[in-house]
């Protein structure tokens, strides 16, 4: 799983569970696939991003430095912080983890990097 | 011509006679004999290419030699002549061998005499006796009273209102007592037509309570077909919630050949002029009839051999009395009633069961096959790369139903997404996405509002009710941002458009070269059901549904689509599908809140959906 999908990934789904957002995020086994670095893409996307998550998972990733806790203005200007955004939302292939829900400590685990959303009948 | 060229001609003609009795003999072992025999085969025109009986017996006809029975089989280039005497079978023989242009843009036919006529195929429907229920009265008017009834539906001409005319494509008809609507194949019982059945037809009820025919009310619709030599009717069952039985069918004028059909069984009658006849019981409810159009009959001798007989123009009076209510036979395969009752019960079993079947004949189905579908899921569908293509770049698209992800990379600019359900297929798709994750489509753990674009190909189609349907399009819904656009492809139940066949039809290389009736199919499938419902207590299905044969047209919405294993064990799954009316899937979209209909469409045998949400 690629640090951008899990930006996406919410546990609202379960029975009272109201914002499920953002995931508890843990990493047992990762592995880096280097891509093309395409800072327009980069910086087009983030709009559509949650910076809390962007954040969470940069600290999960021990790349907390790199990342500011708040998205700076001008971040188009920052062609180095675009460089490491892409470093952490692209190149970074959990493979073994799991995704906690913040609400009901609902573990799902992500195993061979497929996270398992899949919810029993009796939670929903 | 050129000697030379003679002889080559000469040669060919051999080589291909020699061919086409080595076909004959590897269908049906008949050989070939030297020496003139009662049996002969045409070997080279027959049904397959455009052969028919009234051709191949007027030019037999036209050697002067006797036929007294003729074998088209069906879709094959061959077909047999029996003789009485071996006098007549040479003079078939030298009369029509390399003679007789019965064959495609008047090509010669070839012949050869042949020790036997084909045996599983020699039993004919004059063998069998009649259907249940079926009874035949001979002489049942006399000449006088065929008149005076030939009268009597006469007097109301053409073009009057108060009785239904029309002139069908192969027969003439007029309606008494209520008009039969050919659209519905039904009759209205609140719209009776001005003329009631005319009173001289009275003294025939009165005529049949003396037989030992079946208890009868009086009949109050009335049914006159006019036949021309050459014309017929096709094979058809009265339908079943129209009439009570029985059914009484009055033949004036000429004789004819009524053929009755049960799947397999089928057994000619011959309707003299002025005999009536009675079906009741299983000859009403479960075979078809129909008449050949045809200009001559082959009919039985007194001597029970087979002899040809010409049609003369015929009218038959069919007397039926309404229904008024549903069907209440033992006959279910032909049933109307029946046909449409069955479908509620069976929506009402599946979603109760709807999760244990989604889990068992869904998603342990996909996972099981993963590797060998994803080997057959290669190439992106054009009008869905078309969608994918509309977006523009760095939009957030979410694949629910991502199957081996080739949707995934369809659209490089994009972040693509992709959920499913099976975990097998998710193996396949990771490898090139590394972005996909595992859920069901009626729960997407997915931020509300947050994607740019959804697809769901071929995926909703597999939950078992209706209500989870519109759940799967809620949640696309509930995921898109206001502006963003989902496409969604569902199987269709109809597998044609405009004539035309769906790719997934076309591939059939054999079912549908047979070209069978509606009945014959309703048959098989009742005969399919019939077999499902053995092989179900075994594979203990938690929804007892059809068994959809595959590349052939859907017979019910709710089936089970086998998928059979390339490997060795050739295992046969069954997934289950439940395939789109029209307009289906657009009532589905419109119960959906905050989302506008952008584009329905019908692609290669799916109905498929663009919506787009709504600001809120």
């Amino acid at each position: 799983m690629k640090l951008s999908t899990y930006n996406f990934l919410t546990s609202m789904a379960i029975k009272g569970v109201k914002v499920g957002y953002p995931l508890k995020l843990t990493i047992n086994k990762k592995d880096v696939i280097e891509s093309e670095f395409n800072p327009v893409f980069i910086e087009r996307l983030l709009p559509k991003l949650d910076w809390s998550a962007v954040y969470g998972a940069a600290q999960v990733a021990e790349l907390a430095e790199d990342i500011p806790a708040a998205q700076p203005e001008n971040i188009a200007e920052d062609e180095q912080l675009l460089q490491r955004l892409h470093h952490l939302l692209f190149e970074i292939d959990v493979l073994e983890g799991q995704l906690e829900c913040p609400e009901t400590g609902r573990i799902f685990p992500i195993a061979d990097g497929i996270p398992n959303m899949l919810l029993n009948e009796d939670e929903v | 011509m050129h000697v030379e060229q003679k002889v080559n001609k000469a040669k060919k003609a051999e080589k291909k006679q020699r061919r086409c009795l080595a076909i004959i003999k590897a269908d049906c072992n008949v050989s070939q004999s030297d020496s003139p025999t009662l049996y002969l085969a045409i070997l080279n025109v027959g049904l397959s290419n455009g052969l028919n009986e009234e051709a191949l017996l007027a030019a037999a006809a036209a050697t002067g030699g006797q036929v007294s029975q003729v074998l088209m089989l069906p879709s094959k280039s061959y077909c047999f002549l029996a003789c009485t005497t071996l006098n007549d079978s040479q003079l078939v023989y030298q009369g029509m061998h390399n003679r007789a242009t019965i064959g495609q843009q008047g090509a010669v036919a070839y012949l050869s005499y042949v020790l036997q006529l084909p045996k599983d195929i020699e039993e004919n429907g004059w063998q069998q006796s009649l259907p249940n229920g079926l009874v035949l009265l001979p002489n049942f008017v006399n000449e006088t009273e065929e008149a005076a009834l030939l009268q009597a539906v006469a007097v109301v001409g053409p073009g009057s209102a108060s009785t239904a005319d029309t002139n069908l494509k192969h027969r003439h008809v007029k309606h008494f007592g209520y008009e039969f609507l050919y659209g519905s194949n039904n009759v209205d019982p609140l719209q009776p037509l001005e003329q009631p059945i005319p009173t001289a037809c009275d003294f025939l009820w009165q005529r049949l309570a003396c037989c030992e025919a079946p208890a009868l009310d009086t009949p109050d619709q009335l049914t006159v077909n006019e036949y021309e030599p050459g014309q017929g009717i096709p094979p058809h069952v009265d339908t079943h919630s129209a009439f009570v039985d029985p059914i009484l069918s009055l033949s004036l004028q000429s004789d004819v050949v009524m053929d009755f059909r049960r799947g397999q069984e089928f057994v000619h009658v011959l309707l003299p002029r002025r005999s009536l006849l009675v079906m009741s019981g299983e000859s009403r409810y479960d075979w078809t009839h129909g008449i050949k159009p045809k200009h001559i009959d082959v009919i039985p001798t007194p001597a029970g051999s087979l002899t040809t007989q010409s049609r003369t123009k015929r009218t038959s009076l069919t007397f039926r009395r309404l229904r008024r209510g549903p069907c209440d036979c033992q006959y279910p395969t032909l049933c109307d009633t029946r046909q449409t009752t069955a479908p509620r019960a069976v929506t009402d079993e599946l979603a109760t069961h709807a999760s244990h079947l989604e889990q068992q004949n869904v998603h342990e189905v996909y996972d099981k096959i993963a590797n060998h579908f994803s080997d057959t899921r290669h190439t992106p569908w054009p009008q869905v790369a078309e969608f994918l293509n509309s977006f523009e770049p760095h939009s957030v698209l979410l694949d629910v139903g991502c199957g081996n992800g080739k949707y995934l990379g369809c659209n490089p600019q994009l972040l693509a997404i992709g959920c499913d359900r099976s975990l097998g297929l998710l193996g396949v798709s990771n490898a090139r996405a590394r972005n996909v994750f595992r859920c069901d489509c009626l729960q997407l753990p997915v931020r509300s509002g947050s994607i740019d674009g959804c697809i769901s190909i071929a995926v909703i189609h597999h939950l078992a009710s209706g209500e989870r349907r519109l759940t799967a399009l809620r949640e696309l819904s509930r995921v898109l941002r206001p502006g963003g656009r989902a496409l969604v492809y569902v199987w269709a139940k109809d597998q044609r458009r405009n004539d035309n066949k769906s790719a997934y039809l076309r591939q059939n290389k054999a079912v549908n070269k047979q070209r069978t009736t509606e009945q014959a199919q309703r048959q098989k499938l009742a005969q399919q059901l019939e077999r499902m419902e053995l092989d179900q207590q075994q594979l203990q299905v938690p929804v007892p549904l059809p068994v959809h044969t595959n590349r052939t047209e859907f017979q019910q919405q709710d089936v089970y689509v086998p998928w059979k294993t390339k490997d060795e064990q050739r295992t046969t799954f069954l997934r289950y599908y439940h395939v789109f009316e029209d307009q289906e899937l657009e009532r589905l979209v419109s119960q959906v809140e905050d989302i506008v209909l952008r584009r329905s469409y019908y692609d290669q045998g799916n109905h498929c959906v663009i919506f787009e949400k709504m600001p809120q």
